[in-house]
């Protein structure tokens, strides 16, 4: 069964944060990814499922299949529209947290994939586009 | 879908399935601590082999865990952490802090209670 | 890919490529008409043709596997027959240049080198060309003409099959550069529960990625306790280096093993401490016999705590 190009998880409650790296696992197989990256992305889409599920209460992930140059990669956007976040510079920082919690999501996924783009304003809700390519 | 767990002797083994959602690892949580205070238990072994992300919420809660079941007394294992999940954990920054860890669940229970004795002996955390 | 290899890069070239090739080699419509009348002397003896380049592969002994390999071997025949048949049909498009490519990836995988191939290839023509005398046995110019037009195609096949046993070539030492990576990292295991990592030369960060990789694997496989990671023979410590190597022993350390680290000059750690390198998370011992010996240390520590529960 070919994979399907782009998967929309919607998020809503705690379950779907497992569903969306699930989902996120199967989609980076079919960009071409194996082995221990596939765990990387997993956990870097836990992050970031889990944060809007904490501050922005919904919002959904979006994942497909992209290619640049004859390279796949894995693309995960993750988008809500929460309250945004104010001062997204600090929020990349080890350890800064609002949610009494560890601080290491954002700039711990930024550390398990190839690129992390985050757009969030107060606000204005949040958007963080992901990539992992394949070797 | 609750974490089961079981008891042996005076170890408490809670195997952990893959697809683990942030209530369950509460609920284990709270079990855990309970259950530790009832029956007395002087170990704890979670194994999370089977598990297929551990996310700075996952690792806050084990290390909650672990600190709990430490204050009534019992020593917590985390068995069966597989090489990607290790991987993983480290570049997001995680750590067990003081939390012993093992191989596997054999390794787990060795660890904690003497081998072939059933009594409570060594401990191999570091 | 029906036949389960790659394809062959030659069988990636685009139509305007096989046009080109075409121009190159100066095959004109004269010579395509030439070629067509030529037909009975390369299709009727094709078996002789094929015997030909086979029989000289192996009279030389420059078969590389060929004849070792009886698969490779009915193949390769079958193919060389197919390429008397297609040599002579007038249709020199894509379908043909995918034929030649394809013997020619059979011929690199056979390990077979340019020089057996040419000469085999040289006894291929001559072959042909006595076959294609005998229709003009009176008419030295007209089967001169004949043997040109057809050399030009023959010519073209070659740097085909040239191209392609190149890049097989090229494939196959990328392959043993893999292997020798690999290699290069070795863990060895002296006894129960301990596994040695001796680490040499560069560590880049995609190698790095790649030993932690290897060593949490072979924690696991081989349940070892306690790893002694063996830095003296590693060009260059740099903060980075050091990074990669607190994140190993940290993740090491997650799985329930213990990682010594032997041979970082005390200079190197100075400097690393310097830099602002953080290196209280690692346990290291001056040399690997110092090493082994702390290895020994917890493993048996290890047992006699448990044996005297
Ligand atoms: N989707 C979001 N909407 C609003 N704020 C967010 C969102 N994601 C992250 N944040 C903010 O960024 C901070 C850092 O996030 P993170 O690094 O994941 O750490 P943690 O979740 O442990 O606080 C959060 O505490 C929160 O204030
Ligand atoms: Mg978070």
């Amino acid at each position: 069964m070919p994979a399907p190009e782009a998967v929309r998880v919607a998020i809503q409650r705690d379950a779907d944060i497992v569903a969306a790296r699930q989902r996120g696992r199967e989609m980076a197989t079919a960009a071409g990814i194996s082995g221990s990256d596939l765990t990387l992305i997993a956990t870097a889409i836990s992050e970031v499922a889990r944060n809007i599920l904490a501050y922005a209460r919904e919002g959904e992930i979006l994942l497909s299949v992209e290619s640049r140059d004859g390279r796949c990669c894995l693309q995960v956007i993750a988008a809500d529209e929460g309250p945004g976040i104010a001062d997204v510079e600090l929020a990349m920082r080890d350890g800064y947290s609002t949610g009494k919690s560890l601080g290491l999501g954002l700039p711990g996924a930024r550390r398990l994939m190839d690129e992390f783009d985050i757009v969030s304003a107060a606000g204005a809700g949040t958007r963080i586009t992901m990539r992992k390519w394949a070797r | 879908m609750a974490v089961p767990i079981l008891k042996q002797g005076p170890v408490l083994i809670a195997t952990v399935q893959d697809a683990l959602t942030d209530r369950d690892l509460i609920q284990l949580r709270d079990d855990i601590a309970a259950r530790v205070g009832i029956l007395r238990s002087t170990g704890v072994v979670i194994d999370v082999t089977l598990l297929d992300v551990l996310d700075s919420f996952a690792c806050r809660t084990l290390r909650g865990i672990a600190e709990t079941a430490r204050l009534r007394g019992a020593r917590t294992v985390v068995a069966g952490i597989q090489p990607d999940v290790a991987m993983s954990m480290v570049q997001l920054g995680l750590t067990l802090g003081a939390t012993a860890t093992a191989l596997d669940l054999e390794e787990a229970l060795e660890a904690l209670m003497g081998v072939g004795e059933g009594g409570i002996g060594a401990y191999a955390g570091s | 890919m029906t036949d389960g290899y790659n394809t062959p890069p030659a069988a990636q070239l685009t139509d305007a490529e096989v046009e080109r090739r075409r121009r190159v080699f100066g095959l004109t419509a004269e010579d395509l008409a030439r070629i067509a009348e030529l037909r009975s002397a390369v299709v009727d003896h094709r078996a002789e043709h094929t015997a030909a380049f086979f029989d000289h592969l192996a009279r030389v002994d420059e078969g590389g596997d060929l004849f070792r390999r009886p698969e490779l071997l009915d193949e390769a025949r079958r193919l060389k027959e197919e390429h008397m048949v297609s040599l002579v049909s007038g249709d020199y498009g894509r379908a043909y240049i995918e034929q030649r490519a394809r013997l020619g990836a059979l011929f690199g995988r056979a390990r077979i080198d340019m020089r057996g191939f040419l000469s085999a290839f040289q006894m291929l023509i001559g072959s042909i060309v006595r076959r294609v005398a005998e229709l003009h046995p009176t008419d030295t110019v007209a089967a001169m003409d004949r043997v040109v037009s057809i050399r030009k195609l023959l010519f073209l096949d070659i740097s085909i099959i040239q191209d392609v046993m190149i890049a097989e070539r090229e494939q196959m030492i990328l392959n043993q550069q893999e292997a020798i990576r690999e290699l290069s990292t070795p863990t060895l295991q002296l006894r129960d529960r301990l596994l040695i990592l001796p680490i040499i030369g560069l560590l880049d960060s995609f190698r790095a990625k790649q030993l932690t990789e290897n060593l949490l694997r072979s924690i696991r496989d081989r349940r070892a306790k306690v790893v002694v990671m063996d830095i003296t023979g590693v060009a260059t410590v740099d903060s980075k280096v050091a990074n990669h190597l607190i994140q190993t022993v940290a993740a090491a350390r997650l799985m329930g093993a213990q990682v010594i680290i032997t041979g970082l000059a005390a200079e190197v750690a100075q400097s690393l401490v310097t830099l602002g390198v953080d290196l209280t998370d690692l346990n290291t011992v001056g040399d690997l016999q110092g090493g082994l010996e702390e290895a020994e240390r917890l493993l048996g520590l290890e047992t006699r705590r448990i044996g005297s529960a």
